[in-house]
């Protein structure tokens, strides 16, 4: 990915605020942004202007039972236990730093793949969620499942190896893609997603490798995405914690 | 916000942020109150449909309740972000990205829930009828490219061949449409 220079980011500062452009332009300049004060302050200030623009539409009643749909959703949640922390949303986050260093790779060496593929063949079986044996005190596993109302068949499972700072992903029963999505896979530390990598897959399985120390995270999302994106634009089909994984 | 009628009126918003952010659910209840129908208006003129935008204000209402921890009021406040997020359900709806819907029944409508606020309410009123004119004003060119862009969900690229204009065309309307709606609200001294 190139680097977006001044003057072509102050073309796209306008699309940028109307969410017009494509995952990788948007990636490019906000790269951008970490290092121009200017077109920073700018682009905030117009998507503060895009953001009036709901307030252009006319007001529609709704039916009288969407009142009850949402707080019976709400008290539902409520019910759940112990939230885990919120996963930012793009509106939020537009600008958050992105972590240098880091290589998203989906594209896994033969060990690797052997495990991983060990796994999805396990969790299609259902044999393997919170039974997996921990090999040996460099290994540790995770185990998570689907969102309830999004992906309620979804499991994956997390084997991070220590000592080689590398872990395998394997998931299966996701949803299945429409054309055009991918699968991205986040790592959420103290509260901001970082990008590790996007896949498809036609069956709802998915098997990836994550490099680098995971252990200063806190939790693990997948997301269905139009495309890569630095930051989820989809509210999470999965999101579980690392630190008290099975 | 509007602060043309009072600089000591209460912040409901700002209330109600602190009440999500306690857990309190009830929070969720006068947000719905306040800004159900507004919610409902920007997710229809999205998706064009009831049950759909239905639907779509029904998930932004949930996520804002699952993430108000994570509120950041000094990002803006918390109508400006329910309804980012009304957008971009509505937008992962039309584009084909959401779940298979439940079926909303067509009944009688009645107007949304929740405590009155008279002042809010009509400070409300007063904003929108400034932002309105702030987008009537500009050119429909200008004003078209942004719909495209807010409401139908469409790139840069995609409005270009859509109004058959120059990529270079389309960027400039954009910048400009945006510039000119908030020098004229800041003007009328409305804050963007």
């Amino acid at each position: 990915m190139t680097a977006m220079n001044h003057d072509e980011a102050e073309e796209l500062l306008g699309a940028y605020a109307l969410d017009a452009l494509t995952g990788d332009e948007r990636q490019r300049i906000e790269e951008h942004f970490l290092s121009c004060e200017e077109h920073r302050d700018v682009a905030t200030e117009l998507r503060a202007t895009a953001s009036m623009l709901a307030l252009t539409v006319e007001d529609r009643d709704p039916s009288p039972s969407l009142g009850r749909r949402i707080m019976e959703a709400v008290n539902a949640e409520r019910s759940q236990p112990a939230a885990v922390p919120p996963l930012p949303l793009l509106p939020q986050n537009t600008m958050t730093r992105r972590r240098v260093g880091r290589r998203p790779s989906l594209w896994m060496r033969p060990a690797y793949l052997a495990v991983a593929a060990a796994l999805v063949v396990a969790l299609a079986a259902g044999a393997l969620i919170g039974r997996l044996t921990v090999p040996n005190a460099a290994t540790v596993a995770y185990t998570f499942q689907g969102d309830a109302t999004h992906a309620p068949g979804a499991q994956a499972r997390l084997v991070y190896f220590k000592d080689q700072q590398a872990a395998v992903v394997a998931a299966t029963g996701l949803p299945k893609l429409a054309s055009g999505q991918v699968y991205e896979m986040w790592l959420i530390g103290n509260g901001v997603p970082v990008d590790e990598g996007i896949g498809s897959s036609t069956n709802g399985d998915l098997a990836a490798r994550l490099t680098g120390d995971i252990s200063r995270f806190q939790q693990f999302a997948i997301t269905i995405e139009p495309g890569e994106q630095r930051l989820p634009t989809t509210m999470p089909i999965l999101l579980g914690n690392l630190r008290t994984g099975s | 916000m509007w602060y043309g009628m009072s600089g000591d009126a209460p912040d409901p918003d700002g209330q109600m942020a602190a009440q999500l952010q306690r857990g309190d659910s009830t929070a969720i209840e006068a947000l719905y109150g306040r800004y159900g129908r507004l919610a409902l208006g920007v997710a229809y003129r999205i998706l064009n449909d009831r049950g759909a935008a239905e639907d779509a204000v029904q998930d932004a209402f949930v996520a804002v309740w699952r993430h108000a921890a994570g509120f950041d009021a000094s990002r803006g406040g918390l109508r400006n972000w329910l309804l980012s997020i009304v957008r971009n359900r509505a937008i992962d709806r039309l584009r084909g990205n959401a779940r298979a819907r439940t079926e909303v029944q067509l009944d009688s409508a009645e107007p949304a829930g929740g405590v009155p606020d008279p002042w809010a309410a009509v400070a409300l009123d007063l904003e929108r009828r400034q932002i309105r004119e702030a987008f009537d004003e500009l050119p429909e060119a200008q004003r078209r490219t942004l719909s495209l862009a807010y409401f139908a969900g469409l790139t840069q690229v995609e409005i270009a061949q859509q109004m058959q204009v120059p990529l270079g065309t389309v960027k400039g309307r954009m910048r400009i449409g945006l510039e000119k709606m908030r020098a004229f609200l800041l003007a009328r001294g409305v804050t963007v």
